[in-house]
């Protein structure tokens, strides 16, 4: 409920209390001050109640000669223990978990892999291979080769292939390795394989200069 | 339960794409295709794309009067953009008239969305046994050919008087050694990019040396390339004809020998040419080459020559036997099939092979 000031009723003690031990909040302390400069019985109240605090002040800064400041910090402590002792005596507390439910998390679960799927689907390889790199050279800071930039044409024992910026655009997939690869510099690469039963050769070739 | 199994069903049909395919063979083509079988060719979406993987096996029946030596098929999910292309060689056929051939492809190439999945197989070329040719030659392949050609007949001839002068023994040695070679061989990785690729470390020049075959008839006189790091680029040669026919066309073998001590052969380099008799010429290349491990040093050879007039000069069998070179480039096609079948069928069968020429 919202909070509502009547300018003319008289405030609470409580609330006049408060306000001289600057225990108000700053608007309703302006509010009790304002309406304390206008009004004869707030503006008595309050100076009583300055006028009890500072009496209380006094008293309580007059100590007693007799204080022994060595047993009274034994007296605390023992206190201290006992709480202590009492503490233990009593079933420890059960913190209340937060209660999560299934359902949170199968949504968040089915959102991630809707994401996944989209990213798969419809993001190019490329910009999948490329953000890759950009993080391991984030983390492990840049290599002195720039791999798979560009158009690559790739020979090894396994066969031959044609990438685009770590994209696979073009490769031969015999069923065995093949028999020998070759690289020409005008862009393309062939790999030769051969049928152990008829010993007919098959040379596949990719090439982005075709 | 049955939604979930629905969205799965779902979500594996947009994954997986019908594919459209077909085999384009011109009206007047010296073959003709008796059957094909698709077997698990598919198209599968993938980002924006669809990676086409192509599993075929076509039968061809040559319906021309001359025997069929080799044929290269162009294969293709789209004609423009890169990816989208790829070709599949039978070299060291032997398709008399009315025989029937087969022709395996595995590619795997890409497809834009926005159109249907296609993949389609078109002729590049026929090699006939007196070296002529079919087809539009889109992909060079007749060259190719051509060469591949010249290096069976190279090797057949080689291994036939073998036979004769050395016996069933000494055949059966070579092709032993030969088989050694060849699991011997090994091919580091290699990545060949166009233009320089971007790389930090500084580059110095690197001369090539070159394997000398007095019989070649043009002579690399100088050549070097820039290395940075692991990379090779910008290979340039100095070369010269020493034969007294005009040079059209000319490829040089690039061998690299990297810090590990391996030496292989990292890539060739073909360049058509224009060189006189006599007349030095130059053979450039804007492109890069990519290697696991630093380069210590490389050397060069010339691997082929095509003459004005259309023929061709491949090294000889006694250039090939040269211990090094024997070590570094790999086998002819014909010398692989040949080898094939002595594993297959043993030292008879291939003696069998070698009389049919």
């Amino acid at each position: 409920m919202k909070e509502q000031y009547n300018m003319t009723a008289h405030f609470s003690e409580t609330d006049l209390a408060l306000f001289v031990s600057g225990d108000l909040s700053l608007w309703r302390g302006a509010v009790v001050r304002f309406h304390a400069a206008h009004c004869e019985r707030c503006r008595h109240l309050t100076q009583e109640f300055r006028a009890d605090r500072e009496r209380l002040r006094r008293v309580a800064s007059e100590l007693p000669a007799s204080l022994d400041w060595d047993r009274l910090a034994a007296e605390m402590t023992a206190n201290i223990h006992l709480g202590l002792s009492a503490g233990e005596c009593v079933a420890p507390r059960r913190r209340k978990s937060p209660a999560l439910s299934w359902r949170p998390a199968a949504i968040m679960a089915g959102a991630a892999l809707m994401l996944a799927a989209g990213w798969w689907l419809n993001m190019p390889p490329s910009t999948t291979k490329a953000l890759g790199r950009a993080l391991t050279a984030v983390i492990h800071g840049p290599s002195g080769v720039a791999d798979d930039r560009g158009m690559v044409v790739s020979a090894n024992d396994k066969g031959i292939e044609l990438r685009e910026n770590g994209t696979s655009l073009g490769i031969s997939q015999g069923s065995a390795p093949p028999l020998s690869v070759s690289v020409s510099v005008q862009g393309s690469a062939s790999a030769r394989y051969i049928d152990t039963e008829t010993g007919q050769v098959t040379i596949t070739s990719v090439s982005y200069a075709q | 339960m049955r939604n979930s199994v629905l969205f799965f069903a779902l979500a594996a049909g947009l994954c997986a794409q019908a594919l459209s395919r077909k085999v384009d063979l011109p009206a007047d083509s010296p073959v003709t295709l008796v059957s094909d079988d698709w077997g698990d060719t598919g198209a599968t979406a993938r980002g924006g794309a669809f990676f086409v993987d192509v599993h075929a096996s076509l039968a061809l029946r040559n319906t021309s009067q001359r025997h069929v030596h080799g044929i290269t098929l162009s294969v293709s999910s789209q004609e423009v953009t890169p990816g989208g292309k790829g070709s599949v060689s039978v070299p060291s056929l032997d398709a008399g008239p009315g025989d029937v051939f087969s022709v395996r492809i595995d590619l795997r190439l890409l497809h834009p969305t926005g159109t249907g999945a296609a993949v389609a197989v078109k002729l590049d070329g026929v090699l006939f046994d007196d070296l002529s040719f079919y087809g539009p030659d889109a992909l060079h392949s007749r060259r190719t050919m051509t060469v591949w050609e010249l290096e069976a007949r190279r090797d057949r001839v080689y291994f036939k008087k073998l036979l004769e002068t050395a016996g069933r023994d000494g055949l059966q040695k070579e092709v032993i050694a030969s088989i050694a070679r060849q699991a011997d061989r090994t091919q580091p990785g290699v990545q060949m990019v166009r233009g320089r690729a971007t790389n930090a470390d500084p580059e110095h020049d690197l001369a090539f040396a070159f394997l000398q075959i007095p019989e070649s008839p043009v002579e690399p006189t100088s050549g070097l390339a820039k290395i940075s790091g692991n990379e090779a680029h910008m290979p340039r040669f100095e070369v010269r004809n020493r034969g007294d026919r005009p040079v059209r066309y000319l490829e040089i073998g690039w061998i690299v020998k990297d810090q590990q001590g391996r030496e292989f052969l990292a890539a060739s380099m073909p360049a058509d040419v224009s060189v006189a008799p006599g007349r030095a010429g130059q053979v450039l290349e804007d492109a890069a080459l990519r290697f696991s491990t630093p380069v210590e040093s490389m050397s060069a050879f010339v691997s082929t020559v095509g003459f004005a007039d259309g023929s061709y000069w491949i090294p000889t069998r006694a250039t090939l036997n040269d211990a090094r070179i024997r070590k570094i480039i790999s086998p002819s096609p014909e010398e692989q099939r040949l080898t094939q079948i002595y594993l297959k069928k043993g030292l008879p069968g291939l003696i069998e092979e070698l009389k049919k020429y």
